[in-house]
C-alpha cells in the first residue's frame, strides 16, 4: 500500500477522487455494477446484496437490499446490473431462474420491484437497454434469452439460441435494436430485438464456452469476447462477416471482459479460475498485459470501470469476499518489468543490441527522466494522437561489427595463427612476432617484441661507442635512465649494455619498420655468405645500418683478436658452440634441431657472427663474466606481462611466456601462469583455433595445462587373434581367451611393457628382447627377420 | 610501458528505428551495423555503415539477444512468446529456428557451452524455463522447468567445467539451479527468498579453482568453487557460493544501488587477477565491483557512471576489458578501464554532452 496514489478526475459535472482501497464483504461476490453517478456500487452474490458508497478513502455500506426474515433463493444473485439512466433501477439475475428488478426509490425497506419467473434455470446475465429505460434483457442457462418491458408483468419476447446455455447478453451501443449473446458451445449470436424468430448472424468465436462479451464504447462495431480457451477476441461486427481484429492470449479462461473507457485498445479481463488477477490488455499487444491488479486472493468475479469516461478507476468484486477499487496508476505493469533491451557481446567483439523501437521513436521529444516513466507507453497515444503506433512494442535488433567482414577480435585470430612460439631461435621468434604484430597494426605489441628481443638476445654485440652515440642523440629520459642503470650495475657487460641502448633507440625511433625489413634482407644475405642459419642473423640486420659505429667502436676496445675475426667467423663451429653454452632451456621446445640464442648467455652472444671485421667471440668472452643483464629486466618484463593480461590481452602474456620460457617463468607465480594459459586456451578454443590451442598446451610449462593434452585420450587395443577389442585387461582377450602378447623369448605373457619389432611384429619383454638381440640379430620368434633394436 | 597508447578497434552501437506504417503490423527489425571506432591517444574516429537489415518477424518487443559460444548464431526472444535463432555468420542472417512453447513473454535466453551440444535455455513470464536442444538439425523442447511461482526473469548457464547447470532467477524471489544428471533428468535446487520482491539477473563466476591446479593429480576433476551473482528488486547484489554439502549459501551482499538491480555481469576471467562484477540498476547507476583478495570477501564498488535513465544491461567483452552498457535511452556505451584505474567511455561520440554515444536520432536520419 505504500505506493498508493490519489487520483482526481474531473468529468463534466462530477469529480472522481479516490485511491486504491478495498473493503471486506460478508460473503463472496458474484457480480458488481456501478451506479451512473460513479459514487455507488452494488455488490451481489449468493448471500450478499448491498450497495456501497464509494468515498474518497473508503467504501461505506449504504444499503442492504437483502431484507426479509427468510432468505429467498430469489436473492441468490448470479448477476446484477444498475440502470445507466435511472439511478434507482437495478436488476438481478437469480440462480433459481428469477429476474428481479429493484427500485431504490421505494419508501419501504424492501426495494424489490418486479419478479419475472420465466427462466427454468439459472439466469447468467441481465442487461438494461442503454437508452431505453424500460427494456431489460436476460440470458439463462436454459438456452433462452428474454426481453422484458418493465412496464409489463411478463416478457415481451423470447429468443431461442437453439443451443445450450446463454452466458452473456449485451445490447449494442451502436445499434438500437441489436444485441449480442454468447453461448457455451462457442458461438456468438447477433439478434434484432424485433425479430425473436431467428438470429441475424451467428459465428463461432471460441473453442469452448464464450463466457463474456463487451461492445466497444467508442468503436461501436467492435465486440470483445472471452472464452474458456483463454483467449479474448475482438471482432469487427460492422463488416458483412464478423472479422477477428485482435486476439489476446491470457493465462486462464476469461470470465469477464470490459473495455477500458477512453482507451481505445484497452480492455480489462478477469478469469474464472486459477488466476486471481485482473489484467488490462492493450489488444494490439496481445502477449503482455499492460497492467495487472493483484489485490484479490481468490477468483475475481466482477469487474466494472467506475465511470464510463474515466480510465483510472476499476472496481472489482471477488470470491475472497472483498470489494476493491483499483487505480490504474497503482497497477503493476509487467511491461515495465520487462527488459526493453537485449545486449550481448559477441565473440568477435560484435555487439548485438535489441531495443524497443517505440522508445526510439519517443526519444526525440522526450524530456529527461522524471521518474514518471512507469506509465508508459500506453498513454502515449493519447498524448500524441499523431503518432499512430507509439507505445507499441517492437524492437530493433542491431548487430554491430567492427570491420566489414571481420570483427574486433580478428586481430586475435590472426595473431594466434601467425605467431611463432617455438622451434626457432628466440631472436627470430621475437622478430617474427613483432612483424606479425606490426602488420596487424598493433604497434605497441610489436615494439614489446622488439624490446624483448633486445633484452634477451642482445649478446653484447655492439660496442660502447654505440651507447654514447645513442645517448648523444638525446634519448628519452627513460632511455637515459636505462643507460645509467646499465652503466652503473653492469659495467662488465659492456657489450650487452650497448646493445640494449641501441634497442632503446629502436623503440623510441620510427626506424622499427626499417629495422625489421633490414633484418629480413640480411637474413638471406647472411645465409648465403655463411651457410649457416644460426640466430645471429637478426643481429646482422641490426648492425647493418650502423656499421660505421661498429668500426668506430672497435678501436676503442682494441680487441687483440680483431684481425683474425674473419677467419674465426668462417671456421666457427656454430652448432657445437651452442651445445656448449649453458642452454636457456626452453621447456618442451625441441632444442635438438633448432639452435637458439638464449640471449642471457654470454657465450651465445659470441656466436653471432658479424660481417664486420672483428670477432665477437673473443669480445664477449672478455666481457661476460658476470651474470646476465636480462635479470634486471625480469621485473619489468613481469610487470609488462601483467599489464597485458590486465588489458585483456592474455594472448600476449602467454606468447611471451612461451617464447621467453625459463627466462621469465621464475618471476611469475605458477598460479598466474596457469591462469593465463587456461584463459588463453579457452579463448583459442572459442575461436576454434584448435591447432594453436594444442600448440600452446604442448608448449606450456605448467603441468596442469600440459596434462590437458593427456586427458581423455583413449587407446583401444584389439586382440591380435580375433581382432576384437580387448576390454578388461590389455593382455588377455575376453573373447578368444588367448593371451594377446607372448614374449618370443620366454614364451610367457607380457603384462607390462611389451616391445616388438615393427618389421615382423614379434616381441616380448623388454629385458628379454634386449638380451636376445645382443647375441643375435635375428628375430627370437624364428621368423627369420633381422630385427633391430634402437 | 604503461603510458603507451593502445590502438583499439571497438564496436559501437548505432540505433535504428523505422516509423511503422499503421497498416503494417509490428515488425521487428534486425540491423547489422558496422562501426569502427579507433580510440587513439588524441583522435577518435568513427565510421558507420549498415551491413544488412533483416526482419526478425518478432511480433513484439525483443527482450534479449544472445550470441552463442562461437559467435555464429544469435538467439532472440520476445514478448510474442517465441524464441528465434538466426545464423549470423559472415554478416548473413538466416532464421534457423522459431521456438514456440512459452505461454508468455520470453525474457531471456542463454546458450550452453557447445561441449554439451546445441542447447538453449529460455525463461518466461509464464513461470517456466524451457531448455531447447538441437538434434539432427531440428530444435526441440528438451526439458521444461515449472518450479517458480512467478515470472522467471533470468537464466544463466554455469561455466562448462561444472557440468550442465542452469541458474534461474524469478520474480517470486527464488533462484533455482537445474543440474543435468544425465538421461534427460534434471535435478533442482532452489534458493528460496534470495531476493525479496524478485530476482532480476543471475550471472556465474568464471570457473576458478582454489589454490593451484598444479597439485591436482592429473585426470582428477579439480575441486571448483561454484559461485554466482544475482541482482534483485531489493536493490542488492548477492553472491552465492556452493558449500561442500552442495547447498547454496549467501556469501556476500553488495549494497550500493538505490533501486532495482537490473543486470549483473561477472567478468570473464581472462588473465585478470581480480574478480570483477558489473551491475546496473533502475537508478541509472553502473557499478564495477572488484575483489582482490583470495578469500573473495572484500568487494569494493566503483561507480562507472550515473546515467539519466534506467540501465538495463551490462555485458563484458570476451576479454573482459570492455564493458558495454545499454540504458533506457536506447543507447549503448562502451567503457574501458584506463591505466590509472578510471573507467572511461570509449565510444563517446558527443564528448561534450556527457556519456552518450552515437545518438538515436542520428541513426534514424541515416536510415531515412
Amino acid at each position: 500500500m505504500e505506493k498508493m496514489s490519489r487520483v482526481t478526475t474531473a468529468l463534466g459535472g462530477s469529480v472522481l477522487t479516490g485511491r486504491t482501497m478495498h473493503c471486506h464483504l460478508d460473503a463472496p461476490a458474484n457480480a458488481i455494477s456501478v451506479c451512473r453517478d460513479a459514487a455507488q456500487v452494488v455488490v451481489a452474490g449468493r448471500s450478499i446484496f448491498k450497495i456501497y458508497a464509494i468515498e474518497e478513502e473508503q467504501f461505506v455500506e449504504k444499503l442492504n437490499l437483502r431484507v426479509g426474515r427468510k432468505p429467498s433463493l430469489n436473492l441468490s444473485c448470479a448477476d446484477v446490473v444498475w440502470h445507466q439512466m435511472d439511478e434507482n433501477l437495478l436488476a438481478t439475475a437469480a440462480t433459481n431462474g428469477v429476474v428481479v428488478t429493484w427500485n431504490l426509490g421505494r419508501p419501504s425497506r424492501n426495494k424489490q420491484d418486479q419478479l419475472f419467473t420465466e427462466h427454468k434455470r439459472t439466469v447468467n446475465k441481465v442487461c438494461f437497454h442503454p437508452t431505453e429505460a424500460h427494456v431489460l434483457l436476460s440470458g439463462s442457462q436454459d438456452g433462452f434469452m428474454k426481453c422484458f418491458d418493465l412496464r409489463r408483468k411478463d416478457s415481451v419476447s423470447t429468443f431461442s439460441g437453439q443451443s445450450e446455455s446463454v452466458r452473456d447478453v449485451q445490447f449494442s451501443i451502436r445499434d438500437y435494436f441489436t444485441f449480442a449473446s454468447t453461448f457455451e458451445n462457442g458461438n456468438v449470436q447477433l439478434w434484432d430485438i424485433r425479430r425473436p424468430d431467428r438470429c441475424e448472424r451467428m459465428f463461432t468465436a471460441h473453442n469452448g464456452p464464450v463466457f463474456c462479451c463487451d461492445w466497444h464504447p467508442e468503436d461501436r462495431g467492435w465486440l470483445a469476447t472471452g472464452g474458456r480457451d483463454k483467449m479474448v477476441k475482438v471482432w469487427d461486427m460492422t463488416t458483412h462477416r464478423a472479422k477477428e481484429m485482435h486476439c489476446v492470449q491470457t493465462i486462464a479462461s476469461v470470465a469477464r471482459v470490459k473495455w477500458r473507457p477512453e482507451c481505445r485498445h484497452h480492455l480489462a479481463t478477469c478469469s474464472m479460475m486459477v488466476d486471481h488477477n485482473i489484467y488490462v490488455w492493450d489488444v494490439r499487444r496481445p502477449f503482455v498485459p499492460a497492467a495487472m491488479f493483484e489485490e484479490h486472493r481468490d477468483v475475481t468475479t466482477g469487474i466494472a470501470w467506475r465511470h464510463p469516461h474515466d480510465p483510472s478507476f476499476l472496481l472489482s468484486g471477488s470470491k475472497d469476499s472483498s470489494l476493491c477499487q483499483h487505480l490504474f496508476r497503482d497497477a503493476s505493469q509487467p511491461v515495465e518489468r520487462a527488459n526493453p533491451e537485449g545486449l550481448c557481446y559477441g565473440l568477435f567483439g560484435d555487439l548485438a543490441f535489441a531495443a524497443k523501437e517505440s522508445l526510439v521513436a519517443a526519444e526525440s521529444g522526450r524530456k529527461p527522466y522524471t521518474g514518471d516513466r512507469r506509465h508508459p507507453i500506453f498513454f502515449k497515444r493519447k498524448l500524441d494522437p499523431a503518432e499512430p503506433f507509439a507505445g507499441l512494442a517492437s524492437s530493433a535488433l542491431s548487430v554491430f561489427e567492427t570491420e566489414p567482414g571481420g570483427g574486433a577480435m580478428r586481430w586475435f585470430v590472426d595473431t594466434a595463427e601467425r605467431y611463432a612460439l617455438a622451434g626457432r631461435p628466440l631472436a627470430e621468434l621475437c622478430d617474427h612476432n613483432a612483424k606479425v604484430a606490426r602488420e596487424l597494426g598493433r604497434n605497441q605489441v610489436a615494439q614489446t617484441w622488439t624490446m624483448l628481443r633486445t633484452i634477451y638476445c642482445s649478446p653484447g654485440l655492439l660496442p660502447t661507442a654505440n651507447l654514447s652515440h645513442s645517448m648523444g642523440k638525446g634519448g628519452s629520459c627513460g632511455l637515459q635512465l636505462m643507460n645509467s642503470f646499465n652503466l652503473k650495475d653492469m659495467a662488465p657487460g659492456l657489450g650487452s649494455e650497448t646493445r640494449l641502448d641501441r634497442s632503446k633507440g629502436d623503440a623510441r625511433s620510427d626506424t622499427v619498420l626499417l629495422d625489421s625489413s633490414a633484418t629480413l634482407i640480411t637474413n638471406e644475405d647472411n645465409e648465403e655468405t655463411e651457410g649457416s642459419d644460426v640466430p645471429a642473423d637478426y643481429l646482422l640486420g641490426d648492425v647493418e645500418g650502423e656499421d660505421d659505429e661498429l668500426y668506430l667502436l672497435d678501436p676503442e676496445h682494441t680487441h687483440p683478436e680483431e684481425p683474425e675475426c674473419v677467419l674465426l667467423q668462417e671456421a666457427f663451429p656454430l652448432r657445437h658452440e651452442i651445445v656448449d653454452t649453458p642452454p636457456g632451456p626452453e621447456h618442451l621446445q625441441d632444442k635438438a634441431d633448432s639452435p637458439h640464442v638464449s640471449g642471457s648467455e654470454a657465450d651465445v652472444a659470441s656466436l653471432a657472427p658479424v660481417d664486420s671485421s672483428f670477432s665477437l667471440l673473443s669480445v664477449s668472452h672478455a666481457l661476460y663474466d658476470s651474470r646476465l643483464p636480462p635479470d634486471f629486466f625480469s621485473v619489468l618484463v613481469r610487470d609488462m606481462l601483467h599489464f597485458y593480461a590486465e588489458q585483456g590481452d592474455v594472448q600476449m602474456a602467454v606468447s611471451v611466456l612461451i617464447v621467453l620460457g625459463e627466462r621469465v617463468r621464475k618471476d611469475i607465480d605458477e598460479q598466474t601462469q596457469e591462469h593465463w594459459y587456461t584463459s588463453y586456451i579457452d579463448l583459442l578454443q572459442r575461436f576454434r583455433l584448435w591447432n594453436v590451442s594444442n600448440e600452446v598446451v604442448k608448449l606450456s610449462t605448467s603441468r596442469a595445462v600440459s596434462c590437458l593434452n593427456q586427458a581423455s585420450t583413449t587407446l583401444h587395443v584389439n586382440c591380435s587373434h580375433c581382432k576384437r577389442p580387448m576390454s578388461s585387461r590389455g593382455w588377455v582377450c575376453d573373447r578368444c581367451h588367448r593371451c594377446a602378447s607372448m614374449c618370443a623369448v620366454c614364451h610367457h605373457v607380457v603384462k607390462g611393457l611389451f616391445v616388438w619389432c615393427q618389421g615382423c611384429s614379434h616381441g616380448g619383454h623388454l629385458q628379454h628382447i634386449m638380451k636376445w638381440l645382443e647375441g643375435s640379430s635375428h628375430c627370437p620368434a624364428g621368423c627369420g627377420h633381422l630385427c633391430e633394436y634402437s | 610501458m604503461r603510458e603507451a597508447v593502445l590502438t583499439w578497434c571497438v564496436p559501437l552501437e548505432l540505433l535504428c528505428s523505422h516509423p511503422l506504417p499503421v497498416s503494417a503490423f509490428l515488425k521487428t527489425q534486425v540491423k547489422l551495423y558496422t562501426y569502427r571506432a579507433c580510440a587513439g591517444k588524441d583522435e577518435m574516429g568513427k565510421m558507420v555503415s549498415v551491413i544488412n537489415t533483416v526482419d526478425t518477424s518478432h511480433e513484439d518487443m525483443i527482450h534479449d539477444a544472445q550470441m552463442d559460444y562461437y559467435g555464429t548464431r544469435l538467439a532472440t526472444c520476445s514478448s510474442d512468446r517465441s524464441v528465434k535463432i538466426f545464423d549470423v555468420r559472415n554478416g548473413g542472417q538466416i532464421l534457423i529456428a522459431d521456438l514456440r512453447g512459452h505461454e508468455g513473454p520470453v525474457w531471456q535466453v542463454a546458450w550452453a557451452h557447445p561441449m554439451y551440444g546445441n542447447i538453449l535455455a529460455s525463461c518466461s513470464y509464464d513461470r517456466k524455463v524451457i531448455i531447447w536442444r538441437e538434434e539432427n538439425g531440428t530444435w526441440e523442447k528438451s526439458h521444461e522447468h515449472a518450479g517458480h511461482d512467478s515470472s522467471v526473469n533470468s537464466v544463466c548457464w554455469a561455466p562448462h567445467d561444472y557440468g550442465l547447470i542452469l541458474a534461474c532467477g524469478s520474480s517470486d524471489g527464488a533462484i533455482s539451479l537445474l543440474t543435468y544428471t544425465g538421461e534427460g533428468q534434471w535435478e533442482v535446487k532452489k534458493i528460496n527468498n534470495a531476493h525479496t520482491i524478485g530476482c532480476n539477473a543471475v550471472s556465474w563466476a568464471p570457473a576458478v579453482v582454489p589454490g593451484s591446479l598444479v597439485d591436482q593429480p592429473s585426470g582428477q576433476k579439480p575441486n571448483y568453487i561454484k559461485k554466482f551473482a544475482s541482482g534483485g528488486c531489493d536493490n542488492l547484489i548477492k553472491l552465492w557460493k556452493e558449500e561442500e554439502d552442495g547447498q547454496w549459501k549467501e556469501e556476500q551482499k553488495l549494497e550500493a544501488h538505490s533501486d532495482w538491480v537490473r543486470d549483473v555481469a561477472w567478468a570473464p576471467s581472462i588473465g585478470l587477477p581480480t574478480s570483477t562484477i558489473a551491475s546496473c540498476s533502475q537508478d541509472g547507476r553502473v557499478f564495477i565491483w572488484t575483489c582482490d583478495d583470495a578469500s573473495g570477501n572484500t568487494w569494493s564498488p566503483k561507480l562507472l557512471h550515473k546515467f539519466n535513465d534506467v540501465v538495463w544491461h551490462v555485458s563484458w567483452s570476451i576479454t573482459a576489458n570492455i564493458l558495454a552498457v545499454s540504458g533506457g535511452d536506447n543507447k549503448v556505451t562502451l567503457w574501458k578501464e584506463s591505466v590509472d584505474g578510471q573507467w572511461v567511455c570509449i565510444s563517446d561520440v558527443n564528448k561534450g554532452q556527457g556519456s552518450m554515444s552515437a545518438s538515436v536520432t542520428e541513426g534514424q536520419q541515416n536510415e531515412q
